[in-house]
């Protein structure tokens, strides 16, 4: 028998249209239908009672893991118009205002990475001042700071909007004394380059996040 | 089976109403408990998986789309949750452990016919639990909850010819059981 005659037959078993489709053929298929018959005509089990309260008690009980809720906060798709400039002068959500804090999080986690290397592998790591040897550890700690701050700017509330106001705040000032204290320490030509760098990437940002979340907080006035 | 507007109800829910969950759980605990009964061949096991079901739809429903059929989406995590039970029951303890027919409604038929029946439900029960999982699941979601093979392509993401096929391997291997057990010919 043809594939294609198999799988019609087997379409039908089990329904009314066996005899239409064998007539008399193979005896086996009468009984591949009766079983299919038995299958279709079997009284179906009703749920035991009270199963639905069962599922919505398991459904209520449920508390997720705080990996699970960070992975998601994370993970979770969200559309997010990126308009630094529409940002500057016109309200906005705070979502958009937790991408910018996450965004500079991950900007601040890769300077991290590339002093620590810079210092370690290129064996500066010894001759370097004190203050210049944190630098590393400031960078990650501010990129921890700053991704911490924009996922409770999820939560779109007014202690997430405070929260971040002072975190701005902390975040200019430790810019602004970064790059002094840098350039004072280290007397050689690359600390100023080192200075100018926290400075200009420090100071705008700073001033940028501030005004992000006054216009954010316009929604709240 | 009342009529819901699944769509409303999954937003609520997204908007942070447990509590409208309780709709789907109610519309949808029949055909769910059912097909956990008829994989697992146990009572208990099939309450626990509806509830797991349940659990696991709630949990995922961030990622059903909208538009998106929702008893389809339901049922192939219904199906994920049965194979996952089954994978680890087969490991721990071998085949699973088929306790009988179904406490059907009753019929209005007769003590004799109702023993019979029920007699015969369990024994179909039992040759269905002695097939491997997939081909199981082919069977029931054609002849018990008579879905089309295309549907059941849909859920399990294997071709319709293949369906079709994993349908008539499971039906031949319970012929053969009825026939070594001597059932081949009182059936037919």
């Amino acid at each position: 028998m043809k594939d294609r005659e198999l799988e019609k037959i087997i379409g039908v078993l089990g329904g009314k249209g066996l005899d239409r489709e064998v007539g008399g053929l193979d005896p086996r298929w009468k009984e591949l239908d009766a079983i299919a018959r038995m299958m279709r005509e079997e009284p179906a089990p009703e749920p035991p009672a009270g199963v639905a309260e069962r599922a919505m008690a398991r459904i209520r009980a449920h508390r997720p893991s705080p990996w699970k809720v960070l992975g998601e906060a994370l993970l979770k798709p969200r559309t997010v118009s990126f308009d630094p400039i529409r940002a500057l002068r016109a309200p906005v959500s705070g979502q958009e205002c937790s991408f910018y804090f996450i965004m500079v999080g991950i900007f601040y986690a890769v300077l991290g990475l590339v002093l620590w290397v810079g210092l370690h592998v290129l064996g500066a790591f010894p001759a370097a001042p004190g203050w210049v040897r944190w630098q590393p550890p400031i960078a990650l700690a501010t990129a921890g700071c700053m991704a911490a701050i924009g996922l409770y700017l999820l939560k779109d509330g007014k202690l997430a909007l405070r929260t971040a106001r002072i975190g701005a705040l902390v975040y200019l000032g430790v810019a602004l004394f970064n790059g002094v204290v840098v350039s004072l320490e280290w007397s050689v030509p690359v600390s100023a380059y080192v200075s100018l760098l926290s400075a200009l990437v420090g100071l705008p940002t700073g001033f940028f996040l501030i005004r992000t979340l006054q216009n954010y907080g316009k929604r709240y006035a | 089976m009342k009529q819901i507007d699944e769509g409303e109800i999954i937003g609520r829910v997204l908007g942070g109403d447990r509590e409208a969950f309780a709709e789907l759980v109610n519309a949808y605990k029949g055909p769910v408990f059912r097909l956990a009964f008829r994989m697992t061949g146990s009572d208990r096991d099939a309450d626990d998986l509806t509830q797991e079901i349940f659990l696991r739809a709630f949990l995922s429903l961030g990622r059903f789309r909208t538009g998106q059929k929702f008893f389809p989406w339901l049922y192939t995590i219904g199906l994920n949750v049965i194979r996952n039970h089954l994978r680890k029951a087969r490991a721990a303890a071998g085949e699973g452990s088929g306790t009988g027919g179904p406490d059907a409604a009753d019929s209005g038929c007769s003590p004799a016919e109702a023993a019979m029946g029920r007699e015969r439900s369990r024994r179909i029960q039992g040759y269905l639990m002695r097939l491997s999982p997939a081909v199981r699941e082919t069977l029931v979601l054609r002849f018990y909850e008579g879905m089309s093979f295309e549907d059941i392509a849909g859920l399990t993401g294997d071709s319709s010819g293949s369906v079709k096929m994993k349908a008539y391997r499971g039906l031949e291997k319970i012929r053969a059981m009825m026939e070594e057990d001597g059932f081949g010919d009182d059936e037919s």
